[in-house]
């Protein structure tokens, strides 16, 4: 109740891990200070006859010792903020269970594809839009408000926005990181459970922001192929569904005739596709 | 008194007092250019655009009681929440912050006057009408883009509605008036010290209104280019924050957040010095080291608005960068850490008087030690990645919000009341007030911690049940309706609380005990001039000797009249 959800990606444990770091200094920090705060007021209140005070002035040595101390803890700190930082963005290679098909890379900025290897990493377009998220899977198959993905397998999210900015963050999966038009950025995570995992936007983001929700559902890589697959036939009759009926509707005597190619309810183009909630 | 060791040699003056005025008592106050006036206007201002921000911020806590309700409209309950954030922090918190600057730095450095009297009184009217144009945007559209308008949510592509123009015409009007204020008390504190007080010998409420006002002046411009690079991107096809059009949103974040990094030391670092001086006047014993406090005010405003990318760490920003902000946060914790020490060490070995302002200081201490250590939380990149922008950092802000400008600033309302009326403020009321703060505050703030770390968004205006994450692996979004119901149920203790100093404050200006000249045997020149101050604040402006000019005052009468009657003494005013 006290720390964040279990970690369930190697990046989440150094982020969880560094928080209880922080949370022991914090609150020894706090009861320290406001445990002398109330006995040095009882101790020393005039009405318990506390003596006239003695006038002491400056007390150098005090203020070094407490400078230093101070900024020993800040140093210390920083230290470890860096350490748990390079940590937590190093991509970890799939396990054995994953869908063999990362390796190393750096992630959060300057993300590269591996050069002169036959793997390619597991990368899924994630692209905010108000108010939903719109996951790109390798393959060209899509989904919104739900990303699937194979267990124990490095996964880069590629973050992209076709509007405002937006954050993407799924607890128990690592951080969140901004999602800004026109501008490359990125995440990653490698689950070791399978099973649902749910996240938001942490970015106001406008009317209904507070509805704009995601979900991971982590399977197991035969599973998440099979998905895939049924994925893009259900894709691909609803367009084949839609298209009727546009013909049809273009075949009545209201209408002009039309080629219907003009139709593509797949368009990744910005604002495409729209989602349920608009 | 005139030929004291410690008072400087009787001058001609010149005193209107008792000139009767042939205008209005109020059109008087309104055009005034005297400092006292000016401030009197500001904090005036400032706490009825509290008691405005507190009613939104129940309407929100009360929307939040229940998972999934639908009392108040996403579109309203959004435009509450944009106008409270800037209430609390442009109308409330920095303009609480300079009123009391206004008023009592000329009095704590032996002045007669602000350098640019009739600049002050346009700098209150540049905030009062700015204020004024916020809320009369209530009867046609108010803004909604959130507390931190951000483009391009802010652009007219996606909010086409006048609220944006208002809330950059507002906020624009405001921090104008607050950098012309800022430059005023500058040069005030440059060229108008009594003789013989050097910048070492400023109290430290003084010194800080130095170091607040340097803030003001590099994060107020930022801000004010920031808006009109804004308000050109949404009425003249202007191109700085817009993606496509080459610009970036990056950009705003920079401005703005060096800006709200600037307000938030504006909470802190007033409310640290206001404690800075009640601590050593109700322990009767002086600070142990004014050079170090003062020393550690001036690193906090310095290193604090380096920190500005600490807001920023999500972003995709070089991770060279993301490193210094770092760096900047986690050193702060030298400068104020050495402000905790310095407070208790000078409560060590004290004669502690608990009166309404002491106790309120110590609340103050209190609370800003939860609100520090938890932003210290979000000063680490990693741990920042986690609470970004949950309810955590709401609370967490909260804690701050109510230990400096809320507690911080009552306790110095109580503290300087008598100077500013006459009179004391109610002491009992003062202590169910506190009682009423510090158990809404926890109860509202605490469980936002835990909501926050359970994945609740910050500013949103509804969350889901339960049950719609039942399936899922971690235990997110799980007990939000408990932990959301305590709090607003804190929220109404809470402000119950600070209507009650409220109402302390305006029922004993007018009824309140008198208080005499120097109340409280402080230390510092403010507690020379009589109370309320006339017009030109001092007689005669004395000769400053050491740390603690007023001390030295009340020992020269001493030894000059041995067999002082109390009454003359305590008042403290020259009596030769």
């Amino acid at each position: 109740m006290l720390g964040p959800e279990s970690a369930h990606s190697p990046n989440a444990e150094d982020l969880n891990a560094l928080y209880w770091v922080m949370m022991v200094i914090g609150l020894l920090l706090i009861v320290a200070i406001n445990a002398a705060l109330i006995g040095l007021v009882v101790r020393y209140r005039r009405s318990r006859g506390a003596a006239a005070p003695r006038r002491l002035r400056s007390r150098r040595p005090i203020q070094v010792v407490a400078a230093s101390a101070l900024a020993g803890l800040a140093l210390v700190l920083f230290v470890l903020g860096v350490i748990f930082t390079e940590n937590a963005r190093e991509v970890e290679a799939s396990g054995p269970d994953g869908l063999q098909a990362s390796s190393l890379l750096t992630a959060q900025r300057d993300i590269k594809p591996p050069g002169g290897e036959d793997t390619e990493p597991l990368t899924i377009q994630a692209s905010g839009q108000q108010w939903i998220w719109r996951y790109e899977y390798p393959d060209g198959t899509f989904s919104y408000y739900e990303l699937v993905v194979p267990v124990d397998t490095a996964v880069l999210v590629e973050l992209n926005s076709t509007d405002v900015v937006h954050r993407w963050w799924v607890p128990g999966l690592g951080g969140k990181f901004d999602v800004v038009p026109d501008q490359q950025s990125g995440t990653w995570f490698k689950a070791d459970e399978e099973g649902v995992y749910y996240g938001a936007s942490y970015q106001f983001s406008g009317a209904a922001y507070a509805a704009m929700r995601t979900r991971v559902r982590v399977v197991t890589p035969t599973e998440y192929e099979a998905w895939l697959e049924q994925q893009a036939t259900d894709i691909q009759d609803a367009q084949e569904l839609v298209r009727r009926q546009l013909d049809e509707r273009v075949d009545s005597p209201d209408n002009p005739p039309d080629d219907g190619e003009s139709v593509d309810i797949d368009s990744s183009a910005p604002g495409g596709g729209g989602g349920p909630s608009q | 008194m005139s030929a004291g060791p410690t008072i400087h040699p009787k001058r001609p003056e010149v005193v209107t007092d008792g000139v009767a005025s042939s205008r209005p008592r109020w059109l008087e106050i309104a055009t005034s250019g005297d400092h006292k006036d000016v401030g009197r206007m500001l904090i005036a201002g400032s706490l009825a655009f509290l008691a405005l921000a507190l009613i939104e911020f129940l309407l929100i806590r009360l929307q939040l009681a229940v998972p999934e309700n639908t009392m108040i409209e996403p579109v309203t309950f959004n435009r509450l929440l944009s106008v409270m954030g800037v209430s609390l922090v442009v109308l409330f918190a920095l303009p609480l912050v300079l009123g009391l600057y206004t008023y009592l730095v000329p009095l704590q450095i032996g002045a007669r006057a602000l350098a640019f009297p009739r600049l002050a009184n346009l700098s209150t009217w540049l905030y009062i009408v700015g204020g004024a144009i916020l809320y009369t945007s209530f009867v046609y559209t108010p803004p909604e883009a959130g507390i931190n308008p951000l483009p391009p949510l802010s652009d007219t592509a996606f909010i086409s509605n006048n609220g944006v123009d208002v809330w950059i015409t507002a906020v624009g009007l405001s921090v104008l008036g607050f950098v012309l204020l800022a430059i005023n008390l500058l040069v005030t504190l440059r060229r108008l010290r009594a003789p013989g007080l050097a910048t070492r010998r400023l109290p430290p409420f003084a010194f800080s209104a130095g170091v607040s006002s340097w803030i003001l002046l590099i994060a107020g411009p930022a801000m004010l280019a920031a808006l009109v690079m804004l308000e050109m991107d949404r009425r003249f096809e202007g191109v700085f924050f817009d993606p496509g059009g080459g610009g970036a949103p990056t950009y705003w974040q920079h401005l703005s957040w060096i800006f709200m990094t600037g307000c938030y030391l504006l909470m802190v670092i007033p409310a640290a010095a206001a404690i800075s001086e009640i601590l050593p006047t109700f322990a009767r014993k002086p600070l142990i080291s004014r050079r170090a406090v003062n020393l550690s005010l001036a690193a906090t405003g310095a290193i604090g608005l380096l920190a500005w990318m600490q807001n920023m760490l999500t972003a995709s920003i070089p991770i060279g960068w993301l490193y210094f902000a770092m760096a900047a946060a986690l050193l702060l914790i030298v400068p104020v850490g050495v402000l905790f020490v310095n407070w208790l060490a000078t409560l060590a070995s004290g004669a502690i008087e608990l009166r309404a302002p002491m106790l309120f200081a110590l609340a103050a201490i209190s609370t800003l030690s939860i609100g520090l250590v938890a932003e210290l939380f979000h000063a680490v990149i990693p741990v920042n990645w986690l609470l970004a922008d949950t309810a955590d950092a709401t609370a967490a802000t909260g804690y701050v919000v109510v230990g400096g400008p809320v507690l911080g600033g009552i306790a110095a309302l109580h503290y300087w009341f008598p100077k500013l009326t006459g009179r004391f403020m109610g002491e009992s009321l003062a202590r169910f007030s506190l009682v009423a703060i510090l158990i809404g505050a926890h109860l509202t703030l605490l469980p936002m911690f835990l909501a926050g770390l359970d994945g609740q968004q910050a500013d949103v205006y509804k969350y889901f049940e339960d049950d719609l994450y039942a399936d899922g692996v971690v235990g997110t979004f799980q007990s939000l309706d408990t932990y959301n119901l305590i709090s607003s149920i804190g929220a109404l203790v809470l402000v119950t609380g600070i209507v009650m100093s409220l109402v302390n404050a305006a029922r004993s200006a007018g009824h309140g005990r008198r208080a005499g000249h120097d109340p409280w045997r402080g230390d510092t020149l403010e507690w020379l001039a009589l109370s309320p101050p006339p017009p030109h604040n001092f007689d005669v402006v004395p000769d400053v000797r050491s740390d603690e000019p007023m001390r030295d005052i009340r020992d020269a009468v001493k030894r000059r009249h041995p067999p002082v009657p109390a009454s003359r003494a305590k008042s403290g005013e020259p009596v030769a």
